[in-house]
């Protein structure tokens, strides 16, 4: 009984991993104050969902496709928003959110709406279903490492190096002679393709998904992981996944009824990073700070 | 005549608009930044309402004014808990954006522990059969929270104008270091503009319970709209935070003729989108450089 669910624990830890670090991409190391990352890990759910209903493609392309098709995203906000600054900007990457929120939820001949897709096939590669949860975790934990491998070498080359120059002085990279917005929009198209992943991974292990999985209280989840684990850190956000994750589970050792555990969950979390914010606002590992 | 409805409909959604975005409005003009938790505020007043009319049985103007008392005294409270220290290390106006965010969660999680998921109604006024004016439909309630609405605006709009309280927080929302240095402690305003602005969302509590149903999510809807009227409006301009909201109302209520309602908050994020990039000052915020400077 124990193992079944610290499977169900570690897998959503594994998802949540990948789509912390990839914020981190963007928010931490490139400077974007971007606050929709939660529509991207929504939109890969959403895509590869209705590919493995309606096409007979195989799970891997489908997995690949979902995450460009998430990355198209991520250029276009970077595009749309790139005039605007601080606040603004922050607002700006919200409101995205609540888009593609009010999309799920009203284009319903194409999501079903509140109802969500249910039976989500599970996925199989070269033939092999991955059925049982324990290899579901295998198979979470083969992407979480790849894609935490991928964010570390890309963030300890040149490139990297330069996205941070970036967010600590684009005028002077500009001088420099660098295309800083070619290389902050690619900054966003690759943290939205890692959110797209985890999104397929989620939607894939669930098997259902609706509009409320991607709402604005997963924002506030996915940001104090971030800001908790510090900014520019991958070590912290992956500590602070687990941490965070870990910490309201405590509280099914009182047996509540469900109409307040949920709201508890969401106090605990809404208080963490308010505290955080305002008493050590470089997280656990933090090399810099927000905005 | 569906115009003249969606005219009607636009205008009281407007009015309630309009009331949730002075508020934010005053508070963003003195201090700043995006206080999000605004909407939340005006959900615990509307629970505040419920609670002492509906649950207590108090007289209906002695809960209002429970309400409004005790909202102006939230915003005080939230303003020196959280607010004041964060401005104090001098944080930027997107970790006070992302506070607020929390903020809002936490009021709403709040409320749906403390009165749970349910819709709550107040049942002060009876719903009764709308009067039909020129084609279109409406209810004497709305006719009060519209004419209410408008008389608030104009006192709010007076005292702005007028006194001498009204007078130092502009002053201080034009250049808060320049009446530093004439005397005017600054701060004492900041606090002043969360008293009246969160009051102020005591009475768009008060007012949305009465018009409609009452749940614990429905601020984040709430200051969305709130927002994009006073940014659209011009965010530093009481007037111009009206004007918007207004518009808001209108907009959106004539969308739904071709989109499901379902879309209204995505309607009044693109308005606020393409208010963003191509006019961030808004209609009637004509300090357009000075709100680059505070960037």
């Amino acid at each position: 009984m124990i193992e079944v669910y610290l499977i169900h624990l570690l897998i959503i830890i594994g998802i949540y991993i990948i789509l912390a670090t990839s914020l981190n991409l963007a928010l931490g190391y490139t400077g974007l104050l971007n606050l929709g990352h939660i529509a991207f890990f929504g939109i890969g759910a959403y895509v590869s969902t209705l590919l493995s209903i309606n096409t007979s493609l195989p799970f891997l392309l489908i997995f690949i496709m979902a995450g460009l098709f998430t990355s198209i995203f991520g250029y276009l906000l970077m595009v749309a928003t790139n005039k605007l600054k601080g606040d603004y900007l922050a607002l700006a990457t919200l409101g995205f959110n609540f888009v593609i929120y009010s999309l799920f939820l009203n284009w319903t001949s194409l999501t079903r709406g509140p109802l969500g897709i249910p039976d989500i096939p599970k996925p199989s590669i070269f033939g092999l279903i991955i059925q049982s949860n324990l290899s579901y975790l295998i198979f979470v934990a083969i992407v979480c490492c790849l894609s935490i491998g991928f964010l570390y070498f890309l963030l300890k080359s040149p490139y990297g190096i330069l996205l941070q120059a970036i967010r600590d002085n684009e005028l002077t990279c500009k001088v420099l002679g660098k295309n800083t917005f070619k290389m902050k929009w690619q900054a966003m198209a690759t943290s939205a393709f890692f959110a797209g992943i985890a999104g397929v991974l989620y939607a894939h292990y669930i098997t259902f998904i609706d509009p409320s999985s991607f709402s604005l209280y997963e924002i506030i989840l996915i940001l104090t992981i971030v800001l908790v684990g510090g900014l520019a850190t991958l070590k912290g956000s992956i500590l602070a996944t687990v941490i965070i994750l870990i910490i309201p589970e405590i509280l099914r050792f009182f047996a509540l009824p469900s109409s307040i555990l949920g709201p508890a969950h969401q106090i605990i979390y809404a208080l963490i990073l308010i505290l955080i914010l305002m008493y050590r606002p470089k997280g656990l590992f933090g090399k810099v700070d927000l905005g | 005549m569906i115009v003249v409805q969606l005219l009607i409909n636009g205008i009281i959604a407007g009015s309630i608009y309009a009331l949730v975005a002075v508020g934010f409005s005053l508070i963003y003009a003195t201090n700043r930044f995006i206080h999000f938790a605004h909407g939340g505020f005006v959900t615990v007043s509307a629970y505040l309402i419920y609670l002492f009319f509906t649950l207590v049985g108090l007289n209906f103007y002695i809960s209002a004014l429970l309400t409004i008392l005790i909202a102006g005294f939230l915003g005080w409270l939230v303003y020196k808990l959280v607010y004041a220290p964060l401005k104090k290390r001098k944080v930027s106006n997107a970790v006070l954006l992302i506070a607020s965010v929390g903020l809002l969660i936490l009021l709403e999680n709040l409320m749906l522990l403390i009165f749970g998921a349910d819709v709550k109604s107040v049942g002060y006024i009876q719903i009764r059969k709308g009067i039909e004016v020129f084609w279109g439909i409406i209810t004497l309630l709305q006719i009060v929270i519209v004419i209410l609405t408008v008389i608030l605006l104009l006192i709010l709009w007076f005292f702005m104008k007028k006194s001498r309280l009204g007078k130092i927080m502009r002053a201080v929302a034009d250049n808060a270091e320049l009446a530093n240095i004439i005397g005017i402690d600054a701060n004492k305003f900041c606090y002043l503009s969360f008293i009246i602005g969160t009051a102020l969302a005591g009475v768009a509590g008060i007012l949305v319970a009465l018009e409609q149903n009452i749940e614990p999510v429905m601020g984040t809807g709430l200051i969305i709209k709130g927002f994009t009227g006073a940014i659209i409006g011009g965010v530093v301009s009481v007037p111009g935070s009206i004007l918007g909201s207004y518009l808001l109302g209108l907009v959106e209520n004539f969308g739904i003729w071709f989109l499901p309602s379902g879309y209204k908050d995505a309607i009044a994020f693109v308005l606020l989108f393409v208010f963003l990039l191509f006019k961030p000052t808004g209609i009637l915020g004509l300090r357009g450089k000075d709100r680059e400077q505070k960037l």
